[in-house]
């Protein structure tokens, strides 16, 4: 018997006596609990079972911590009506956020986080961690943690990027399909049928495969772009000018300006085919998005207070803006960080075809095709970038339930 | 009339409470309430009052989010605080039973009527099914539903509303509990329809001599049905007496106002003599819905500068489709609607922002009509910044002066929000939205139909004044004729669609009457409490509700004269 399994058994028997006799049901219960089976545990594995058992109960109480004290920074650092919002929170959601958060300063100040550059290769391939390298190298030598830090910018900004449009198309689409109704409508919404029917995965593959080669440039790239940000804008300047021709006319010169400035602003943070993927995304995520919103829309058209409004002759970009978007943005706020996880999983899924993004950009999903062969080898190597893909997914999916919980309960 | 036998219920200091912004409140405050067999107590008060809480109670049950805490609840012997959830369902449905206030929402719309009756009997194993369907057509009978043998085969949205409360009240009955609590079961009714559903009641309580608590907002009604009434007032007793001597000798201030509100009545005012054309006149419409039957049929009335018009009728008499077609939600299929003696056009899309301005209107439903997620001083500065392009200073002015003229403190309330309202105050922001917009003419739908008699008659009074400091016209749609009697100049009375009788208030008041006038006008209850026995005893018990409206002579001189 060593010291650390007396210890083991000490601390868990004398946290479960004190549970006990300060009536503490569910903390008892889970302690006592776990003293039994940690008996079963100790006596089939031995003392490796039981210290990886410590291990893991560490790890959990060091998340919960650095939860709470993540949560309570915020409380501190917020105004009095979000401090209030935030101490609704459960500990899930403050971990969330605390992954997030740590993602996006990865992201944001990956070049100076980084120990080496993105696509640097420093020493011979797959060898192993040592000092400069926290977590070894990759099949070119290249150093995993630093491309792990570069991941999160390309990853997350393309499936951030990808959403966010999807947002802007469905969203605006849903509003005014809902608001409109008739014919637009149901053309709107027989169209978001036909997306959606087809598999989406196939779908982007076929994309992939039509745009990615050859066309794949910046004059494509920069045309298709400003394709979609018309499209988006004529739905904004349908709702605005309503019936007068000269608004029209005044809206689609100020649209095409739009347009064109926002293709080049993306055309400089992107390279053409990332810009390919991300229309790709957004085409195929907006008629999800598209649904929702025309849905919760119709719930909310319906109220005596946007007949008021109408009554009044307001137009219906003020409808919308106004009246109707104030009470929908709960469920799609929600709506929002779901699709982006799903949309992070797409994009992460495509690479790992060698579609999504191209080497030698560090990506997460390629990043586990590259060093898939060291599994055979007992390697836990390939599986560090899945395991963060999993946790930002976790992390955000942790957020959009307390959102969902918040938007779904009886609250103001 | 009180019967002096033993006690049935016996509840003392009466604490619950509820759980809000992290503590727990107290919602009832002590209430102590003694109830014999065979006794029936009506408990009257204002909503927020806590009569259905009480009630609940009654039967040992805490709604979600609610507790009781330290009080007495003794039934027939049982205390019901300390007995265990098994034992307290073993007295729910076969000796407590409930009627809820809206049977549509009760009732299950997948099951039929009289599978849902006999379901108690049968859990309890009081009866085999056959004896408990034979049992529960007798009791339609007794109800006097239409085809007591056939009406529980059909599914609960094949029946009426009026019919579906008396089932409901059938089934209460099918156990022959020792006693029903009765929450508010003819506030969503007509007047019409409520008579039969107040006598079916009345008299099956009285039959089986089953103790009953009667839960209303209504006096004239709980006058009918109790033999002792208690009022409440935010969780509190105020004072408990025996029907008539509560009716004849109130002793608090509280009661006292609660018995006056209906004293509020406007004088009449009467249309201008020289010439001016009618500000709104409705000429000849016929309008219906996509595709559906007619729901106007030649709909004509003026309305005047200055003068309120009051439309009643039963629900689907086409009150409230009248207004959409005025305010151009539903262009008429013929006829037109006139505005100052110009046609007005028929769809709001194609009326210009003064004719817009023009016509204002204010809901049913506050709840609904004001945007929960926009702050009162953009609810109530829209308009005005959208019809006189207000900005800044000048716009938070007019803000102000809006909520003074509705009697709200403008610092109170200007960056507040509609949910944190209450019932009152948010009528009266729909009052200053629709103000904002400076009309000559504004539609009332059933405003103050949602609202407690207290809360009602300010708002009453409140329209009255700006009626006569603005000189506004008001269409004021209604089916409760005793608003009708406080505030309209003329009153214009619609069934099936159809203008039946229209004139001055004071000749709508005073016989003769359009047959169905006359129906609408007798089956308003009053506050004496042998009303509904004269009235039962004046037309036969078999002549209330749908029958009466059915009996109407067609070749009566009245119906066919009278569409002027």
């Amino acid at each position: 018997m060593s010291v650390f399994v007396i210890i083991y058994y000490f601390l868990l028997l004398g946290a479960s006596c004190l549970a006990a006799y300060f009536n503490k049901r569910s903390a008892f219960l889970l302690l006592f609990s776990l003293t039994l089976v940690s008996f079963i545990l100790g006596i089939v594995g031995g003392v490796s079972a039981l210290r990886m058992v410590a291990i893991a109960a560490g790890l959990m109480a060091l998340a919960a911590m650095v939860s709470y004290a993540f949560r309570e920074f915020l409380i501190a650092i917020a105004s009095v009506n979000m401090a209030k919002e935030l101490r609704t929170a459960p500990l899930t959601a403050a971990f969330g956020m605390f992954v997030i958060f740590t993602v996006a300063i990865a992201g944001i100040f990956a070049p100076w986080i980084a120990p080496f550059g993105e696509a640097e290769v420093i020493t011979a391939a797959f060898a192993p961690a040592d000092e400069t390298m926290l977590l070894g190298a990759d099949q070119l030598g290249r150093d995993i943690f630093s491309r792990l830090v570069f991941g999160a910018r390309n990853t997350v900004a393309l499936a951030l990027a990808g959403t966010v449009l999807a947002f802007l198309l469905g969203a605006l689409a849903g509003l005014l399909a809902a608001t409109t109704g008739g014919w637009f409508d149901q053309l709107l919404a027989r169209s978001s049928d036909v997306i959606m029917s087809i598999p989406s995965l196939i779908f982007a593959l076929l994309m992939l495969s039509i745009f990615g080669g050859e066309l794949a440039n910046d004059t494509t790239s920069f045309w298709l772009l400003s394709g979609f940000a018309v499209v988006t804008g004529m739905l904004v300047v349908t709702a605005m000018a309503g019936k007068s021709l000269i608004g029209w006319l005044i809206g689609l010169a100020i649209l095409v300006g739009v347009a064109v400035l926002f293709s080049g602003f993306m055309l400089a943070i992107f390279n053409p085919s990332e810009i390919i993927l991300i229309l790709v995304v957004a085409v195929i995520y907006s008629p999800r998005v598209f649904r929702l919103t025309r849905a919760v829309a119709g719930n909310v058209v319906v109220m005596d207070y946007i007949e008021a409004a109408k009554l009044r002759g307001e137009k219906t970009w003020y409808l919308i803006r106004r009246e109707i978007l104030p009470n929908s943005t709960a469920p799609l706020v929600a709506e929002f960080g779901l699709e982006f996880c799903f949309v992070f999983l797409l994009i992460a899924g495509l690479s790992f075809l060698g579609l999504g993004i191209q080497p030698p950009t560090a990506d997460w999903g390629s990043m586990v095709r590259e060093n898939a062969t060291l599994v055979s080898f007992g390697e836990i190597t390939p599986l560090i970038p899945a395991a963060a893909i999993a946790l930002l997914t976790v992390a955000v999916n942790f957020v959009v339930d307390w959102m969902l919980y918040r938007s779904s309960g009886l609250k103001v | 009339m009180i019967k002096k036998k033993d006690v049935l219920l016996k509840i003392r200091d009466l604490k619950i409470q509820g759980y809000s912004d992290e503590t727990w409140v107290d919602i009832i405050k002590g209430v102590d309430l003694t109830l014999h067999r065979g006794e029936v107590m009506g408990l009257i008060g204002e909503s927020g009052a806590g009569k259905s809480t009480i009630g609940a109670a009654c039967m040992g049950y805490a709604r979600d989010g609610t507790r009781i805490v330290d009080s007495s609840i003794e039934f027939d012997g049982m205390e019901l605080t300390t007995a265990t959830e098994a034992d307290r369902r073993m007295l729910r449905g076969s000796r407590i039973a409930y009627v809820a206030q809206s049977a549509a929402a009760s009732f299950n719309p997948a099951h039929k009527i009289i599978d849902q009756h006999t379901e108690a009997p049968l859990q309890y194993r009081l009866k085999k099914r056959l004896e408990a369907q034979e049992d529960a057509m007798e009791l339609y009978e007794k109800l006097r539903l239409p085809n007591p043998q056939e009406i529980g085969f059909r599914y609960p949205h094949q029946v009426s509303g009026g019919q579906l409360q008396r089932a409901m009240t059938a089934m209460a009955m099918s156990c022959r509990p020792d006693l029903i609590i009765f929450d508010e079961p003819t506030t969503a009714l007509d007047v019409t329809t409520q008579i039969e559903v107040l006598a079916a009641i009345r008299d099956i309580v009285d039959e089986y001599n089953t103790a009953a608590i009667y839960i209303t907002h209504d006096l004239a009604v709980v006058a009918q049905m109790a033999d002792t009434i208690k009022v409440l007032l935010k969780g509190e007793e105020v004072e408990e007496a025996p029907t008539k001597e509560m009716l004849d000798n109130p002793q608090e201030d509280y009661t006292k106002s609660l018995w006056a509100v209906r004293s509020f009545e406007s004088p009449q005012r009467h249309r201008p003599t020289d010439g001016t054309p009618p500000l709104i006149s409705v000429k000849n419409v016929d309008a219906s819905y996509t595709g559906g039957e007619k729901v106007l049929d030649d709909v004509s009335f003026d309305i005047y500068e200055g003068m309120t018009v009051a439309v009643v009728g039963e629900s689907g008499s086409g009150k409230s489709t009248t207004a959409r077609v005025i305010t151009g939600l539903l262009p008429p299929s013929k006829g037109e609607v006139l505005f100052k003696g110009e046609p007005f056009p028929q769809d709001y899309r194609s009326r210009t922002k003064d004719q817009l301005r023009q016509c204002q209107m204010i809901y049913q439903m506050a709840d609904t009509a004001l945007n929960p997620k926009v702050r009162i001083s953009e609810i109530i500065g829209r308009p005005a910044a959208f019809y006189s392009g207000l900005k800044g200073v000048a716009l938070k002015n007019r803000v102000d002066e809006l909520l003074d003229l509705i009697e709200l403190e403008p610092s109170q309330y200007y960056n507040r929000y509609p949910p944190e309202l209450s019932g009152g105050q948010k009528q009266r922001i729909g009052i200053a939205r629709a103000l904002a917009a400076e009309p000559t003419f504004i539609v009332c739908d059933e405003v103050t139909s949602a609202l407690d008699q207290l809360v009602a008659e300010g708002i009453l009074r409140l329209l009255d004044r700006l009626q006569n400091e603005l000189n506004l016209a008001y269409m004021f749609i209604t089916h409760d004729l005793a608003t009708v009697r406080s505030i309209a100049d003329e009153v214009v009375v619609m069934q099936h669609g159809k203008v039946v009788e229209q004139g001055p208030k004071d000749d709508m008041f005073t016989p003769p009457h359009h047959p169905y006038t006359d129906l609408l006008l007798s089956s308003v209850p009053e506050m004496d409490p042998d009303w509904l026995t004269t009235l039962l005893e004046e037309r036969g018990v078999d002549n209330v509700g749908d029958a009466a409206t059915a009996r109407i002579d067609p070749n009566d001189p009245k119906v066919s004269g009278t569409n002027a």
